[in-house]
């Protein structure tokens, strides 16, 4: 057969090699100072590009888009070019590429840190850098599969299979989470509101996880590792069952973020056996990784390269047990919000990404520049350092995790909060803050050691920027299954029909758990209390947005008696129908602020508190580590778009629009009227103002720190209005009552209040004793029924709180339901009543 | 597909004859070949395990019923709480105000903890009013201080009901007693 020849384009890899190991240093560095600023406060500085809520998302998405992200072209360019025998379909789009997405990542800090961001974790980048993401996205996508279609092999290797995965998810995965409605350059709102929001987010949060630091490492790992142990892949069979069960599964695992949460059951149940159903296939790729091994054993001891790829693929086991561990709700309970993700995350993110990219740029380089490793004693110093590294890192967030969950959750011997002082909780776990950051330093320590030893080699040895060579044209074979050819065998020679199969099983997923959550009313019931955001709530909400205040504390208080009783009443779905983005957080740095609005709760703190307590934590709160916020002070709030604000949450259903009377800034022919808008903003500031003023503060109404403290105490606000108004109104309803006069529905009241809970809604019983029937335990007169409400009885407690109206209406109302026999009643107990 | 013909040690220098019994010579990849083993079978057997669970779960809460999902496992947890603590609310209106050392000297510790971020160190007042001069803005008396520790006020006082009403009395004796 006559053999073509052709050209490898090495240069697109080096350049690749290059960006990987720079935007690693610098996101690790990044990662060192928001580790750090945890540890010291002041480590913020007081200025608001250096804060840690903008911080950390520089450091999440320098780790994931800029060094993983240029790792996994490293690798795909590398190796699809040789496993296909065929140079990349476009020298344009290869750079496009590559430039595309280093101004990207360039944008991305700068952004970042200005506090452009949308708050949705690992997609925090704003509209037209979402643009150019996906042109970029697909500039990789469409040379992958040009190449794939020029390509002189028959069939296509399990790698490609991955990087194909991953190209196809990615994209689907970043434009459904993205659909946004612009407001300006800068600022846009998510068309998702609440529930449905938090569903897209995690949905793409997770895969994100799956789909970009997962399967593209696992083609890297087909590749690099066969390579450098030069070993066959232990099962072909293996690769495609953990393939497709991968890549289908992962889609529906997403809400296992979001467990316990205002989240529908049944979707909270999807993403519990979702997860669980994961692990097998994840370690699939564990397995097929470390038994190709098999008989090149020997060498691990003394190849740096085969050791970081060990530990690297034995790091992938280990975060993929886990993570079905941390999906199941018994564990989820403990762990969620707590630095236990945080360790989770980067047992895979320095072990399995951080490991598996040092193992290959290690074997590549050298291959690249046709010499030898200038260090190997050098790369192995590194990987000791780096594996010890990551031991100290995540170990003590571990045990910082179990310490400070479990003091959330302890009672005292008589049944309240042992550390109700949130703070007391993080103090407790400061030394473990401190020596993760010295066990990161370490990880960063051999990422530094790693680029003299790149730098020498590179420089011994010299680059063919196109290498030459050879390989015989791609036979013609008949389109349909040949005989003895297996169904997956004629796929894998089929790349477009491959590419339409992947797209299938991943779509599946996440159209069955956002769809109905978008459709279907009942998953999100309406709260009639729940009012939107008046204009000056809704920029301070854009401030919270924008000082990334999600990254240390969360707004979503879980059904636990540990948090009803820290923060008040547990999250409804309903609450958050207003909410473009929504914030619910996925980490408790911070106490959740889902109440801080909630009018007699704990959680509320006057507005001098806010105003204090933001200008300088530490001086209200001496160990407090949340950093100050002098810039809300001197800052005068931007309402220049405050107009196109409005008409865009109108245009995502907030009834701006007179729908609801009290928020109606429209006119006549239903456009926004900015004056209705200036004026409702303009009052509600004053007023938080002059209170502030008042107590002797210099502070003017358009100050953003005024806006700040409005959005804090609209938290919650709504539900504990109605509950308040609730509670004056049967009051009153008693008071009315004349003396002597027993009222029945008063009574009602307060069994539905007070006495439901343990002897039924109708009386029926249930811990305490049917009513309703004709028995009676303590006796039937309305003495002996007063007795027992006042002094309580077995173990029912005594009712002191009732005045004697309450307690004659109560008592009548209980000996009305006597002989009702409810449905379900408890089985009699005691004496018959004659 | 495979080929047991073809002699493994001319693809492979560093042939294993232990392991590569069923290398597929067909399948060859920039050099990189690929056995034809099976999956390990605990992996599978394993698999089938994790989906048999996942219905069974699925059937157990949604289907049968018999599980307490998120509403009512709340539910039961505050139901346990209430037998297991007897929580029972002290009546303001009759409790009394401590006077023994030690419950003031706890209540001073709760003072230290909770209330001098807005009270200050000595009760002078700061974001909260002045607690040393003995004007008392909602009654002096011990169930009326009592009252607004355990639930806030209107005007902004927080509540601090989260830290129990013996906790509350002790640091509501303090104030009245101590400062």
């Amino acid at each position: 057969m006559t053999q073509e020849k052709f050209y490898y384009d090495n240069k697109i890899v080096k350049l690749f090699t290059y960006a990987t190991l720079f935007w690693g240093i610098v996101g690790m560095l990044v990662g060192l100072l928001a580790a750090a600023q945890i540890a010291f406060p002041s480590l913020n500085f007081g200025l608001s590009f250096t804060t840690f809520g903008r911080v950390r998302p520089v450091h999440t998405n320098a780790i994931i888009f800029a060094f993983t992200g240029n790792a996994i072209f490293t690798g795909a360019y590398y190796s699809m070019q040789r496993l296909l025998k065929a140079r990349m379909f476009s020298d344009f789009l290869s750079k496009l590429n590559f430039w595309g997405w280093q101004t990207i990542i360039l944008l991305a800090a700068i952004t970042l840190l200005a506090g452009f961001t949308t708050s949705k974790e690992y997609a925090e980048l704003e509209w037209p850098i979402d643009i150019l993401i996906a042109i970029v996205w697909v500039s990789f996508g469409w040379n992958m599969i040009g190449t794939l279609i020029k390509r002189r092999v028959q069939h296509i290797y399990v790698a490609i299979w991955f990087f194909l995965a991953s190209f196809v998810a990615v994209a689907v995965l970043h434009i459904g989470n993205s659909i946004e409605i612009p407001v300006s350059f800068f600022k846009s709102y998510t068309v998702y509101a609440g529930v449905q929001d938090a569903v897209v987010q995690w949905w793409y949060g997770h895969n994100a996880v799956a789909f970009f630091l997962t399967t593209p490492f696992l083609g890297i790992m087909y590749y690099f590792l066969p390579k450098a142990a030069n070993r066959p892949v232990y099962s072909y069979r293996l690769s495609i069952v953990h393939f497709w069960s991968l890549i289908f599964i992962y889609m529906w695992a997403g809400p296992h973020h979001l467990l316990y949460q205002a989240l529908p059951d049944w979707a909270q149940t999807l993403g519990v056996v979702f997860s669980i159903m994961l692990l097998a296939p994840s370690w699939g790729g564990m397995m097929n990784g470390l038994l190709t091994l098999r008989g090149a054993w020997d060498r691990v001891r003394d190849s740096a390269i085969l050791k970081f790829f060990v530990v690297g693929v034995t790091a992938y086991g280990m975060s993929t047990f886990e993570g079905p561990m941390l999906s199941l709700k018994t564990v989820n309970a403990l762990s969620h919000f707590t630095d236990w993700t945080i360790a989770h995350v980067h047992i895979g993110g320095m072990g399995w990404n951080g490991f598996l990219t040092f193992g290959m740029l290690y074997w590549l380089i050298p291959r690249l520049f046709n010499t030898k490793l200038a260090s190997e004693k050098s790369a192995n110093m590194h990987f000791w350092i780096g594996t010890f590294g990551m031991l100290l890192y995540s170990v003590p967030l571990y045990w910082a995790a179990f310490t400070q969950t479990l003091m959330w959750k302890e009672f005292t011997d008589s049944g309240f909060l042992a550390y109700p002082d949130f703070l007391e909780t993080v103090t407790q776990i400061m030394p473990m803050y401190v020596t993760r950051v010295i066990g990161g330093t370490l990880y960063f320590a051999g990422a530094i050691m790693m680029i003299p030893n790149i730098i020498k080699t590179v420089k011994s040895g010299h680059i063919i920027n196109n290498e030459e060579a050879h390989a015989a044209p791609r036979e013609k074979v008949a389109k349909a299954r040949v005989a003895g050819e297996t169904p997956h065998r004629w796929v894998e020679r089929k790349a477009v029909h491959f590419t339409v199969w992947i797209l299938i099983a991943i779509i599946i997923g996440g159209l069955v758990e956002i769809i109905p959550m978008i459709t279907v009313k009942s998953n999100i019931p309406t709260i009639e209390a729940v009012k939107p955001y008046t204009p000056l709530e809704l920029q301070g909400r854009d401030i919270y947005v924008r000082e990334g205040c999600y990254t240390c504390h969360s707004q979503v208080v879980r059904p636990f008696r540990s948090e009803t009783e820290r923060y008040g009443e547990y999250s409804k779905q309903g609450e958050f129908v207003y909410d473009h983005p929504f914030q619910w957080g996925s980490k408790r740095t911070g106490p959740d602020l889902a109440r801080a609005g909630y009018r007699g709760g704990t959680m509320f703190r006057p507005a001098i508190w806010h105003y204090e307590h933001f200008l300088d934590p530490q001086k209200t709160f001496e160990k407090s580590i949340m950093p100050a916020y002098p810039w809300f002070f001197d800052n005068t709030i931007d309402n220049s778009t405050l107009k196109r604000k409005i008409e865009v949450m109108i245009t995502l259903g907030v009834p701006y629009d007179g729908a609801e009377p009290d928020y109606n800034y429209v006119n006549k022919n239903g456009d926004v009227d900015y004056s209705k808008v200036e004026k409702a903003y303009k009052t509600q500031a004053e007023g938080i103002a002059k209170e502030l003023q008042d107590m002797g503060k210099d502070v003017t109404w358009d100050k953003e720190i005024i806006a700040m403290i409005a959005y804090m105490h609209k938290l919650g606000k709504d539900i504990s209005l109605a509950k308040l108004a609730d509670k004056k109104a049967n009051e009153s309803k008693v008071e009315q009552t004349n003396p002597g006069e027993v009222n029945l529905e008063a009574g009602a009241t307060i069994f539905a209040n007070d006495c439901a809970a343990c002897h039924g809604k109708k009386g029926e019983g249930g811990m305490g004793s049917n009513l309703g029937d004709n028995f009676t335990l303590h006796g039937a007169s309305s003495a002996d029924i007063k007795n027992v409400i006042l002094n309580g009885a077995g173990i029912m407690p005594p009712f002191k709180k009732f005045t004697e109206t309450e307690i004659a209406n109560l008592s009548a109302f209980t000996t009305s339901l006597i002989g009702t026999n409810p449905e379900n009643g408890k089985d009699p107990e005691g004496e018959e009543i004659k | 597909m495979e080929n047991k013909n073809i002699d493994p040690k001319e693809v492979y220098k560093e042939y294993n004859e232990k392991f590569d019994k069923k290398l597929m010579i067909d399948h060859d990849y920039d050099g990189i070949k690929e056995l034809d083993n099976p999956p390990p079978p605990w992996l599978m057997w394993l698999f089938y395990f994790t989906v048999i669970w996942a219905v069974w779960y699925l059937a157990w809460f949604h289907w049968f019923d018999m599980g307490r999902l998120q509403e009512a496992d709340y539910q039961h947890e505050i139901e346990e709480a209430a037998q297991k603590y007897k929580v029972t609310a002290m009546d303001a209106e009759t409790i009394n105000i401590l006077s023994a050392e030690e419950d003031l000297v706890r209540g001073s510790e709760i003072y230290k903890k909770s209330c001098v971020a807005c009270h200050g160190a000595e009760g002078q007042g700061g974001i909260g009013p002045n607690l040393k001069d003995n004007e008392w803005i909602y009654g002096k008396d011990i169930s009326k201080v009592f009252g607004v520790v355990k639930n806030g006020t209107e005007k902004g006082m927080t509540s601090f009901k989260s830290i129990g009403d013996e906790d509350i009395l002790k640091v509501s004796s303090f104030l009245l007693k101590k400062l």
